[in-house]
């Protein structure tokens, strides 16, 4: 589903070229779960941003579902993103000024379905999520946890085949990580969506069937 | 400390050069605003003041059936002189337009006037040379202006040279006096002893309506009442002139400060009035200015807060106390508001001899150094101050420094909602102005294109100097194939006219009403192409008729009682108050007067061929300029001493609207300037809110919104803002501009479509300027604006 192919990134700092990605190759099949780790400033979160079509990269190929990315356009692009991935983050970047039911709804906005749909697709996923009593609720009256379970919640209510997920457990305690790593488990084995991880915790990259090391940029096969 | 802070100021101008230079920008353009109005207003509000007696000064002026009238008969000084002994000067005045010969040139003159000897002791001129009390006592003595003594004798010393006037009088120069200040109501090249003249008006110097360019001017002494002694003026008219023109005649005291503004007056005077409110709604056009300046950096300062509370965190850790700090942003202010007031000042340097071409004004660059200027400049800075520096003080200085030190310089300050609705009020107070241009502009235009009930196409105009010589001259000009037609007249339609009451016994109107009446030749209504309505047209005048035949218009006609004009035909009436004649012709209403009077009755008279002053020719149109030169000259071989001037009627009728073409360019200037200052405030603001708004731009984006939808998202709120305010303007400029309307005898009525106009005119111009950041913002890679590290 995801192929890179020799994928390279870099920037020019003061005349030396410093790779943030170098000669990456990497084969992600539908339905799997993979952990990406290594030491700060790795590349991680540039190779999940690179996958997530959100970073662009100067040298390689990248193909999406036999899609190569490079080839198409920007217009195309988005709307392959739209279609197909979403984002969770460390800091969850919910819109302070929005409450949690329309939080969620606003990429169902951006994909055009119409407000009776999108009712019943938010008022379905608060009740799975069991937060039906906080969506009236603005951002900065929950706790961390309950964030990201609505960061996680708005990430896949467009039901994207691909979930990104840069540290997602970062910023809280370790039972909230846990119940976090235990929905992400949920939805690989009970919804078939691919999960992207990046993460610091060995115990969270043991949820994964695969663990990608990142060292210097490169992949780092031991 | 003071150092430290200036250090910091600076500092932070330079850091944030982008907003500083719009803040600074700003502020400068409504400085300099505030100081061309108040040159404007002081200019046109001070008509009149600068004489020492100013306040005592009074132009008797003449309320009567033909409305009021500036001038007065030359008789009427020397009786109040011999009445009114307790006056404390009184002095006559002749106007006349004339010739100047020196030597071999030849200067035509219109301004001029012949004065008494108390004239130079009313008002008080700056002398050159020669001396108020002596220079104008003797006949045939001359006192220039000094510029017009250059213009006449170089660098020569004028003093004791000769001039020759009107071929008549020859002069000599007894005094010069420095330029008159141009906002007076009695401009003159030169003045001529009253004696001079004396014995050629010996008849008018009886007669109470030989009134011609005669006017007087009385100072009334202190602690004396004006009321007083007006009450006694009518027994004055009787005792000198007779009951009966007491009965319908009045003398008035009009204030000489009044006079510039005193609109009864506006068809008896040469000078333009203006009105009042014009100037105090300017006064407001700059104070808005300066609130929307003020509204501009408070907004921009207090979204720069946010980038502040880091630095006002370490400060109040460090021990700064609150006073200090906001001691700290008032210096800040200041500073900044004395860089643009640094600013403003090249910018006035640079704008007010445009300005004053394009208002034809006389303000110029060193009314800048005057003490009142200065006052002026200084108050509006400290209001600036004070409006523009304290709530961002003291909100800044009121921040937490533990919230602002954890904040890592975001801080979410709850100020959005004041910001929005300044510029709300920004957005209402230029769109008011935008409306204001738009209903003067398309007033403009109607009173240009408006029927006139007269062709004004293709008619030139001239004097007749010498009335003797008009058959001659109009054989001449019929020589040209391309004159049309001549016609010989007391004036077009459009110039000044002269009124006489009229009544008709016959058809039961004993009482005297005013009506214009023209003299006019059989040529007339053709080629004005005036519409007969009934009648025949003006026919040749029989020498040995003792029956006048008048033309007349239809308002005349309904005047009288007559419903149709047809009946009209062969009734009596009484004009000149004993002259019988008979109506043989009624005409459609045409224009004749100016602007400010509804249509009103109008006679044309084939009477008196002596007040054939003015000739009028229809030219064809593709031969203009050869047919102008032919006309000049056989004008100039038959008038070897006069110069040919020649006008268009429609070019003249557009010179009628001078006032009004100044106060739609001032509405045109300052609205734009307006509207750039508010597009400012709406500039920043809306950086403002793209920065404060960049996470959530950012998160957008990652769930899948377009650039497009970005860019509505930011747009969207301002460009509400904009339609709710056109909603608030809408009401308040009509209520305005109404008022302004109704000084005209014509006017548009206000419409929706100019609504309509300002409104998409201003939410383009909002789109335009939110337009830059919006899609800024909407381009931005949202990875960079989600970094958390």
């Amino acid at each position: 589903m995801i192929e890179l192919q020799r994928i390279c990134k870099w920037v020019n700092v003061g005349g030396a070229r410093v790779f943030l990605l170098k000669d990456i190759n990497l084969l992600i099949n539908k339905g799997e779960f993979v952990s990406i780790m290594g030491p700060s400033g790795s590349g991680k979160s540039t190779l999940l941003n690179v996958i997530g079509m959100l970073d662009e990269f100067d040298e390689g190929s990248y193909q999406f579902d036999n899609l190569e990315i490079k080839n198409i356009k920007e217009k195309q692009r988005a709307f392959l993103y739209k279609q197909n991935i979403g984002f969770v983050f460390q800091a969850y970047h919910l819109i302070d000024e929005l409450t949690v039911y329309e939080n969620i709804e606003t990429p169902l906005i951006y994909q055009n379905v119409k407000m009776v749909e999108r009712k019943a697709m938010v008022a379905d996923i608060l009740d799975r999520f069991q937060i039906v009593g906080k969506k009236d609720l603005f951002p900065a009256q929950l706790s961390g946890g309950q964030q990201q379970l609505v960061g996680i919640a708005r990430a896949i209510i467009t039901k994207p085949k691909v979930l990104l997920a840069d540290e997602p457990t970062g910023n809280l305690n370790s039972k909230q990580g846990e119940e976090i790593m235990d929905l992400f488990k949920k939805l690989n084995q009970e919804d078939g969506v691919t999960i992207i991880q990046v993460t610091h915790s060995e115990k969270n990259a043991e949820y994964g069937s695969r663990i990608i090391n990142l060292l210097d940029a490169r992949i780092d096969y031991k | 400390m003071i150092r430290n802070y200036f250090i910091t100021a600076l500092r932070n101008i330079r850091l944030n050069f982008g907003y500083s230079a719009l803040n600074i920008f700003g502020l400068a353009l409504g400085i300099t605003t505030c100081i061309i109005i108040f040159l404007i207003t002081k200019y046109e509000l001070s008509y009149d003041s600068f004489y020492k007696k100013s306040d005592r000064i009074y132009r008797v002026g003449l309320s009567g059936v033909t409305g009021y009238n500036g001038h007065v008969s030359v008789a009427v000084a020397p009786a109040l002189r011999n009445d009114f002994p307790e006056l404390e000067q009184v002095s006559q005045v002749w106007q006349e337009f004339g010739l100047v010969k020196i030597g071999a040139n030849h200067f035509d003159e219109e301004l001029y006037v012949y004065v008494d000897k108390n004239f130079t002791t009313i008002f008080d001129y700056n002398w050159i040379a020669g001396n108020a009390q002596t220079a104008l006592v003797e006949p045939n003595s001359v006192v220039l202006t000094k510029s017009i003594a250059q213009k006449y004798f170089g660098d020569k010393d004028p003093m004791g040279q000769f001039i020759n006037l009107d071929k008549k009088y020859n002069l000599k120069v007894t005094g010069v006096i420095r330029d008159l200040q141009s906002n007076t109501h009695l401009a003159f090249n030169f003045l001529v002893s009253f004696e001079t003249i004396k014995p050629e008006l010996k008849d008018a110097m009886n007669e109470f309506y030989n009134i011609g360019g005669g006017s007087a001017y009385v100072v009334i002494p202190e602690n004396c009442s004006v009321k007083k002694i007006e009450s006694r003026l009518p027994a004055f008219v009787s005792k000198n002139w007779g009951k009966d023109i007491a009965k319908e005649a009045f003398l008035v005291l009009q204030p000489l400060k009044d006079i510039h503004f005193d609109q009864r007056y506006i068809d008896n005077t040469v000078s333009q009035t203006t009105s009042k409110e014009i100037y105090w709604a300017l006064e407001f056009v700059a104070l808005f200015i300066v609130l929307m300046v003020c509204i501009n950096f408070i907004n921009l300062s207090t979204a720069q807060a946010a980038k502040r509370a880091k630095e006002i965190g370490i400060r109040k850790v460090l021990g700064s106390n609150r006073k200090q700090l906001i001691i700290q942003f008032m210096g800040e202010t200041t500073l900044i508001v004395l860089f643009a007031l640094s600013i403003a000042l090249v910018f006035s340097y640079l704008m007010i001899p445009n300005v004053a071409t394009w208002l034809d004004i006389g303000i110029d660059i060193s009314q800048l150094k005057g003490p009142v200027i200065l006052v002026w400049v200084t108050t509006i800075n400290v209001i600036i101050i004070l409006l523009a520096g304290l709530y961002p003080s003291f909100v800044l200085s009121s921040f937490n420094p533990i919230t602002s030190l954890k904040s890592k310089g975001v801080v979410s300050f709850k100020g959005i909602k004041l910001r929005t609705s300044l510029v709300f009020v920004q957005f209402v107070i230029s769109q008011i102005l935008v409306i204001a241009t738009l209903i003067v502009a398309y007033q403009m235009d109607f009173l240009q294109n408006q029927d006139l009930g007269f062709n004004k196409e293709q008619i030139i105009s001239f004097d007749v100097p010498d009335i003797s010589k008009r058959k001659l001259l109009e054989n001449l000009l019929y020589e040209d194939p391309n004159i049309e037609q001549i016609s010989f007249s007391s004036g077009a339609p459009s110039y000044n006219s002269h009124f006489t009451p009229f009544h008709s016994i016959e058809l039961g109107k004993p009482n005297d009403e005013v009506s214009e009446i023209r003299s006019v030749d059989e040529q007339y209504i053709k080629l004005f192409g005036l519409k007969l309505l009934a009648g025949t047209e003006i026919t040749k005048r029989n020498e040995k008729d003792t029956m006048r035949y008048l033309v007349v218009n239809e308002e005349l006609v309904h005047e009288l009682g007559i419903q149709n004009p047809q009946q009209a035909i062969g009734k009596e009436v009484t004009i000149y108050w004993n002259m019988k004649a008979i109506i043989t012709g009624v005409v459609a209403d045409f224009q004749s007067e100016s602007k400010y009077k509804k249509r009103r009755p109008c006679i044309l008279l084939n009477y008196f061929p002596n007040r054939f002053f003015k000739a009028s020719i229809r030219v064809h149109p593709n031969q203009i300029n050869k047919t102008i030169e032919h006309t000049k000259k056989i004008w100039s071989k038959l008038f070897t001493d006069n110069t040919f001037k020649y006008e268009f009627i429609d070019e003249h009728i557009i010179s009628l609207y001078k006032q009004e073409e100044k106060e739609y360019t001032a509405f045109k200037f300052f609205s734009a300037i307006a509207i750039i200052i508010g597009c400012l405030g709406l500039y920043g603001l809306v950086a403002f809110s793209a920065t404060q708004r960049t996470k959530e731009i950012g998160i957008r984006k990652t769930i899948g919104a377009s650039a497009f939808d970005i860019a509505k998202l930011l747009s969207s709120n301002f460009l509400i803002l904009t339609i709710i305010a056109s909603f608030t303007a809408f009401p308040l400029a009509w209520y305005f501009m109404d008022i302004w309307l109704q000084h005209f005898a014509y006017h548009i009525t206000i419409s929706w479509q100019i609504f309509l106009i300002a409104a998409l005119s201003s939410i383009f111009i909002s789109l335009i300027t939110i337009s830059h950041h919006a899609i800024k913002a909407a381009l931005i890679n949202p990875i960079k604006s989600l970094k958390t590290e």
